[in-house]
């Protein structure tokens, strides 16, 4: 009889370090998470967001939505050269469900990615590697195609192959959000030309808190604190009695309490480099206010990859986002969390 | 717990494999009338009722929380030690009746993180339902919520054509 207690596994990574230690990976670990969805940021003793990350949050790049992009139009000569080739361009299907659905991403070093169900790959009829997380059988096939490297240049037979499949054996058509690129415009209209498309801006949300109590971080336990965080993100009440009947969460302790919070939410397809720059005006702020700040990054729960191209997959979530507690004094915490259809963050 | 330690002078990096205690899980209620309304307190008692009636007094005495209830669509965060997700899980889906009317609870998320149950990938807001309802995989449970909300979904229609 199966062990009704047992849950698929999931990972929590901690490090601990300083912004002034030259092995601090804070700047590698957001490299190296190309597909993030939602930013959220949290402030103690702060009632309205300072002018400086206001400016900050407000100028998180744009990015398009194209609607049933022919995937085969990602291997387009003119796209591959005005923007693939020179880096920076993200992409992803969207609306696309990692576990029931072919997915596709394109990351900014020109890494293809498609990942297929049997039947989509059979019909491909390109090279590909079995799913690192299949269930029971093989079902799920990723095609992982380096679109940068010399026999995948146009007129190259495995660029052919891979054209005629996803041109005539697999026509995918799918919504895809793709990034801003630094060339313009111009260097996405290759695709942005033959379907319709929408810009948008990311979404930015503020709210201030009121009598916010919250853990001491240096003494509270991972777990305890993302869940404290979780909470406050959420809205959720942390002030219940331990006889309570409906709910028994409460702040971990050693917990102090303040008058005001700022919470702040940027949501879209988020860049990176945008939250580098966010992370760095956060820490000139705490520097002149002697606080700290937390810092969360979500990924796509249905992107093909994950942190530092690896595979990524759904079994009942998806989580892959990590959470940085930053003080005043340069040190900071960060929290990588992922779930079970997930390798170890690097 | 399995816990690998990496500590160099200043830099600690610390694994931890299965340690988050809780899952957290999503769901939302739905009635036949559609203008009937539980409150929270009552809502907690029809799923201990459910959790009762599959698995007896033992599951009955499962701790769950309700962390977030919203009365006006029926969607509550509920919160349960990970060695009870199964058990919470399954009576939420053979739930099918309250008051004598068909339901059916949908479980939207689950999760280890309260994070993940309130963000979603669906940016824009013609997006789809995440909530769609597939109508196959009865027993899979190790499987994104949407397929045992279709087993939720399946039962009460059965109840209502009898």
């Amino acid at each position: 009889m199966q062990d009704l207690s047992r849950c698929p596994r999931n990972l929590l990574v901690c490090e601990r370090s300083s912004f002034q230690n030259q092995k601090n990976r804070v700047s590698a670990q957001v490299e190296q998470m190309h597909f993030n969805y939602k930013v959220s940021l949290l402030l103690p003793d702060c009632s309205s967001a300072p002018s400086h990350l206001d400016k900050v949050l407000k100028s998180f790049s744009s990015f398009y939505l194209i609607k049933k992009l022919p995937i085969y139009k990602l291997l387009n000569e003119d796209f591959l050269r005005s923007a693939v080739y020179n880096g920076s361009v993200y992409g992803l299907s969207y609306q696309t469900h990692i576990d029931e659905d072919n997915c596709i991403s394109l990351m900014p070093n020109g890494i293809l990615t498609l990942s297929l169900d049997k039947d989509s790959f059979e019909l491909l009829g390109f090279e590909g590697k079995p799913s690192k997380f299949n269930h029971r059988r093989r079902s799920r096939f990723v095609v992982t195609v380096n679109l940068t490297d010399s026999c995948m240049a146009p007129g190259e037979r495995r660029y052919l192959r891979l054209l005629e499949g996803l041109k005539s054996r697999l026509p995918l058509q799918t919504d895809f959000l793709l990034s801003h690129h630094p060339g313009g415009g111009a260097s996405l209209d290759p695709l942005l030309s033959c379907c319709d498309w929408s810009e948008h801006q990311p979404e930015v949300s503020v709210r201030s808190l009121t009598n916010l109590s919250f853990p001491v971080p240096e003494s509270c336990d991972p777990h305890s604190f993302l869940q404290w965080l979780g909470a406050v993100e959420a809205g959720i009440s942390c002030e219940n009695s331990s006889n309570s009947f409906l709910s028994t969460l409460i702040c971990p302790e050693p917990k102090t309490q303040t008058d005001c919070a700022l919470s702040a939410c940027v949501s879209g397809m988020l860049l990176p480099q945008d939250i580098q720059r966010l992370i760095g005006q956060l820490r000139c702020h705490l520097e002149q206010v002697r606080s700290w700040a937390v810092l969360t990054v979500h990924g796509f729960a249905d992107s093909p990859m994950s942190w530092g191209g690896r595979e990524h997959g759904f079994l009942r979530g998806g989580e892959n986002f990590y959470s940085l507690l930053m003080s005043h004094d340069h040190t900071y915490q960060l929290h990588l969390a992922v779930g079970a259809h997930d390798a170890c963050p690097p | 717990m399995k816990a690998a330690n990496k500590e160099d002078e200043s830099f600690q990096r610390v694994v931890l494999k299965n340690a988050s205690p809780h899952h957290y899980m999503k769901v939302h209620l739905e009635l036949e009338d559609n203008s009937k309304r539980l409150s929270a307190v009552e809502l907690k008692h029809f799923i201990i009722t459910g959790l009762k009636n599959l698995h007896g007094e033992v599951g009955a005495a499962l701790n769950f929380d309700v962390l977030k209830y919203d009365e006006e669509t029926l969607t509550a965060l509920l919160r349960v030690h990970s060695s009870g997700l199964v058990k919470l899980w399954s009576s939420l889906t053979l739930l099918g009746s309250y008051q004598n009317q068909s339901c059916a609870f949908r479980v939207l998320q689950v999760s280890r993180h309260v994070f993940c149950n309130y963000s979603q990938s669906e940016l824009l807001v013609e997006s789809a339902n995440y909530c769609e309802i597939r109508l196959f995989c009865f027993s899979d449970v190790n499987k994104r919520p949407p397929f045992l909300s279709g087993v939720s979904v399946l039962v009460s229609a059965d109840r209502k054509q009898s």
